[in-house]
């Protein structure tokens, strides 16, 4: 996404928690997080599972430590979720 | 699929969580409920965004936002701005502490232009001047 680009560009990291890996790659996000299946409106999870909020902030907070492929989007599995949801795909050609 | 050929702006982190401020920045169409909301009436979308201070009791938090559907943050914001959540890692000393700003927008725009050149760089401006943030998370989409 465009914002967290130009935060990037004044000398702040940023992570990026997507629920939409297909259409930020397209934004090249400079480090980014994907909670596999999860639902657009849950990037942290759902309501009151503070356990797998955390869970899911540390594993986003984390990447800023390890050794990430700048563009690249890090994809996680969290089973506690619960349920999986197909992410939207971005539309090919015309 | 289209990768954008753009170089990725990239800034090493060069501290220690347990040692750094961090900032919340959301696409969700967060705000205050004394806060002015996002205008989803206009089509085009809304290019404003909104401060959110870092003592914010989560329950004063609202989305407007129609371009998804916020019935779990309307029960829990903390499911796309994870206020609470940064407390507890917080208090668990995970992180150093909450940053001084934080930023909800409605991200979903058709004025991509404007977008990129002007809310964008307001927000970064906006975070790098006054959040002391060591490292900003962001939510959306």
């Amino acid at each position: 996404m465009a914002v967290q680009r130009e935060i990037e560009m004044k000398g702040i990291p940023t992570v990026l928690i997507t629920v939409s890996p297909e259409v930020s790659a397209q934004m090249r996000p400079p480090r980014a997080l994907y909670p596999d299946g999860f639902k657009i409106g849950n990037s942290l999870g759902k309501p009151n599972m503070r356990d797998l909020q955390k869970k899911v902030l540390r594993d986003a907070l984390t990447l800023l430590t390890e050794n990430t492929r700048p563009g690249d989007t890090v994809t996680r599995a969290y089973p506690d979720y619960g349920e999986y949801h197909e992410p939207p795909r971005v539309r090919k050609g015309i | 699929m289209t990768i954008s050929r753009k170089c990725v702006p990239f800034t090493p982190f060069e501290r220690e969580l347990s040692k750094s401020t961090i900032a919340i920045v959301t696409a969700g169409g967060v705000h205050l409920r004394d806060q002015e909301g996002f205008n989803i009436a206009d089509e085009l979308g809304d290019l404003t965004y909104r401060e959110i201070p870092p003592d914010v009791d989560s329950s004063q938090l609202m989305v407007t936002h129609h371009h998804y559907n916020h019935k779990d943050a309307d029960e829990d914001i903390n499911v796309v701005f994870p206020i609470d959540v940064l407390r507890d890692l917080e208090s668990e000393k995970f992180i150093g502490g909450i940053a001084r700003k934080h930023i909800g927008y409605m991200g979903y725009t058709m004025q991509l232009k404007a977008m990129y050149e002007g809310t964008a760089r307001e927000i970064a401006n906006d975070i790098d001047k006054s959040s002391r943030a060591d490292a900003v998370v962001l939510t959306g989409g």
